[in-house]
Order: C-alpha cells, then structure tokens, then sequence
C-alpha cells in the first residue's frame, strides 16, 4: 500500500521520471505530468507525453517493470517500483488533469524561489499532450529525498 | 571530433537538476535525479555519486545508464546512453565537481547534505537530441 504522503506527493505536484528497461538490461527514461493513485493504494496511472512513451512503452510490454521517481521543488522524492498492467489514450478529463498539474508545478516552483525565466520554461515547456496513461501496480515504495536515509523501503 | 556537441554544455552546469536511470542485475531499473552531469570531454560525463545508493549499486552490477540533461537557456533537452568507466575520488575533474556540488548545494539549501563521494566517469555511446517533447519558447504562456 503506498503511504499517504507519498500519494499526496504523486497527486502533486511533484516532477515524475520514469524507467524501464529491455531485455538486454538496457536502461530508458522518460517522464510524465500528472499521476493518479487509484482506490486501491497501489494502482499507479500516470500521463506520459506521446511523443516519449515508444521506448519506455515498448519494454513495459515486453517485461513489465517500471520504476517511477517522484520529487517536489523541496527534493522531498520519493520512488516507487512494480509492474506494468495497461496504456491507453489519456482522454479529456485527464488532459484537464494534467493542465491544472502543470500550473500547480509552475507555482511551486516560483514559490520556491526560482526566476520565472526557469520556472516557467521548465514547468509550461512540457509537451504533455497527447499523452499515454500507463497504468502499473506498485510492489514497493522507497524514500529518496537526498541524505542519510535515501533508498529506505517504506512499503 | 567527440560525440557530445558543444551546445551541450550548458545543459550540464547543474542548474537544472538532471535525471538518471540505471538497472540492476536482476532487472529492475531505477530512476533518480543527480545534482550534476559533469561535461569531461567530447566522449566522456562525470555523474555526482554523492550517496551509497541504489544508482551506484547497479552501475556495479550493469555498467549501463541513461541520462537526461535540459539546458537552463534554450530548453533543449538530450537523451544520453552511458556506460561506467571508472570512479574517481581525486583529481582535477572530483576537485571540479566538488567545488560545483557545494555551489549547488547551497543554491539549492542543501549545504551539508549534498556531498561529492565520486566522480563517475562515463563514455557517452550515443546521443540524441529530444525533438517534440518540449513546448517551444515563444508558444509558452506568459505571466497574467
């Protein structure tokens, strides 16, 4: 089950990576705006822009593991760590989704002191749409925000 | 002629945190940000190995890593596919990105926490310029 903070982080807004791998143990990466944890505390959808999901995608089918980091302006991070279930189309409403994630980044960002010359590129310049909604089932959930006790197991 | 292009370079000065994902033995990846991408020459990176975490373990066990770099002026972003060559914890690159790291750090309020242990060196494989996955500039909203 992912702990409460670490949903609170997921529904943002928090930068998202995600990794995968193929079958030559080949690393990939790509990222995301917006994630949505389901009722269930461990089912993961989270948006990832079409125009990088072919790689990640295509190993997620092929072997169905996934490691998704998450992390606020502050560094507090997070990283969670399962298995591929599903992608499809992201439809309207998670687009809206992924509008107000994205405004939500760019405040924070600012409030966190950044130049608007930054923060406003790095969180609005996203190519979020179209996007794929990969659905995937987190196993385990790790502390990563940096120090002493980055990489701690939570769940 | 190396591999990384010149533009490169600014996407590597740690403004913008950078993103790295590693494998492990038994294949499972894992993703993370790194304070730095350190640009060493046309073919080489250095990554700021600053804890004993998950990163390093599997860069032992599978030398390979991807990274992802954005620059703080044009936005461009790159895709780099890396593979371990050796880790340095002396010399004029580690003095560098000491130097560079406690810069960041206390930029960021991570005086302290923010620690060079290493010097990663990688050779940079490939290279690939993201096209499509950002915005452009001029087609951003300003502020209301």
């Amino acid at each position: 089950m992912i702990p409460d903070r670490v949903v609170e982080v997921l529904h943002g807004p928090a930068f998202i990576q995600i990794g995968s791998r193929d079958e030559a143990l080949r690393p990939a990466h790509t990222w995301a705006v917006g994630a949505m944890v389901h009722d269930d505390r461990q089912t993961v959808t989270v948006f990832v822009p079409t125009a990088r999901s072919d790689r990640v995608l295509r190993d997620l089918q092929e072997n169905g593991r996934i490691a998704l980091g998450m992390a606020l302006v502050s560094h507090e991070s997070y990283q969670l760590k399962g298995t591929y279930v599903s992608s499809r189309p992201a439809v309207d409403a998670e687009r809206a989704r992924q509008e107000a994630y994205r405004a939500a980044l760019l405040a924070s960002a600012l409030e966190a002191g950044y130049p608007e010359a930054i923060a406003r590129p790095l969180t609005m310049g996203l190519a979020y749409t179209p996007a794929v909604a990969i659905t995937f089932r987190a196993e385990q959930v790790f502390l990563q925000t940096p120090g002493p006790d980055a990489g701690t197991l939570l769940s | 002629m190396g591999i990384l292009p010149d533009e490169i370079k600014p996407a590597m000065q740690g403004v913008i945190p950078s993103h790295v994902v590693t494998c492990s033995r038994d294949g499972t990846p894992n993703a993370s940000a790194i304070s730095q991408v350190y640009y060493v020459d046309p073919d080489h990176v250095a990554l700021s190995h600053q804890f004993f975490n998950k990163t390093k373990r599997n860069i032992e066990e599978n030398p390979r890593a991807v990274v992802w770099v954005i620059s703080p002026e044009t936005f461009e972003a790159w895709d780099l596919e890396l593979e371990f060559v050796r880790s340095d914890t002396s010399g004029p690159i580690f003095d560098v990105m000491e130097m560079q790291i406690e810069a960041i750090a206390s930029m960021v309020g991570m005086k302290g926490i923010f620690k060079l242990r290493a010097a990663d060196i990688f050779r940079v494989a490939s290279v690939r310029k993201a096209v499509g996955e950002r915005i452009p500039l001029a087609e951003i909203p300003g502020p209301r």
